[in-house]
């Protein structure tokens, strides 16, 4: 049986694939906090990105290669107060955000865990 | 990997930090450092700006140092005919240098280097229970 045919668990992956692209996101904004004219970027929501179909490359040849169409350089946000340089990173909010989204990563691997400690009750082996 | 893409972007972002750093404990060593001639330039501070950079291997944005400059601001005079830099007058001019802005700096330095320590510290519990998802 193959687990990614499961919505949980295809829910799941998608889910922390959304958390890894934020922390990086919010990795770039955070190091960019002192760099002139930086803007802050976001990723959209999750919920938007299960409904939005994204627009992938048309691969006509095998050779071709797949591309990176991740959506991790993000949408700048609506800038809430500018320093003097143009940037508009606020660090307090960022930093909530990584928590955020840390809590969110938690959230999603441990129902993933238990998910699966059901299967593996199931098969006989004590989860 | 986009956890330790995330990574490198934190270690880029204390990397820019440490450099500010050091620029700070130059400038703050060097405050009384002035001429040894009449009338020659004493230590002029040190500015430090930054830059985005695109990472074309990880595809990210990095942050790195876009130069190291000098203050420009004039330098402040003292009256002190024997000191050996005193020109004609007697006045000696002294490094640019206000001890009270390198320490804001330094603060701010500072409290940017444990910003991207925090992320980079979240990041690899983040890999740490995604690794435990196969246990």
């Amino acid at each position: 049986m193959d687990p990614t045919d499961i919505g949980l668990f295809r829910l799941a992956e998608k889910r922390l694939n959304w958390v890894e692209q934020r922390q990086q996101v919010l990795a770039q904004n955070i190091a960019n906090a002192y760099t002139p004219d930086f803007k802050a970027r976001d990723l959209s929501p999750f919920e938007s990105s299960l409904t939005e179909q994204g627009v992938t490359v048309a691969r006509t040849d095998p050779a071709h290669l797949e591309g990176q169409h991740s959506a991790a350089s993000g949408k700048e946000q609506a800038s809430r107060g500018k320093s003097p340089t143009g940037n508009t990173v606020a660090m307090e909010e960022q930093l909530g955000k990584v928590a955020d989204t840390a809590s969110t990563q938690e959230l999603v691997t441990n129902l993933y865990h238990k998910y699966q400690g059901m299967f593996k009750m199931v098969l006989g082996r004590s989860g | 990997m986009d956890i330790s893409k995330a990574i490198a972007i934190s270690a880029s972002g204390m990397d820019a930090q440490t450099a500010r750093l050091r620029v700070i404990a130059e400038n703050l060593a060097n405050q009384d450092s002035t001429g040894s001639s009449p009338g020659a330039e004493p230590y002029r501070r040190k500015t430090i700006t930054f830059e985005d950079k695109l990472d074309k291997e990880l595809g990210v944005d990095t942050v790195k140092v876009r130069s190291v400059g000098l203050d420009k601001s004039d330098l402040p005079k003292r009256y002190d005919p024997s000191h050996p830099a005193a020109d004609a007058e007697g006045y000696v001019r002294t490094p640019n240098v206000n001890s009270f802005v390198e320490i804001m700096d330094m603060r701010e330095a500072q409290r940017g280097y444990s910003a991207n320590l925090n992320v980079m510290e979240v990041t690899r519990t983040m890999l740490t229970r995604t690794i435990e998802l196969l246990k």
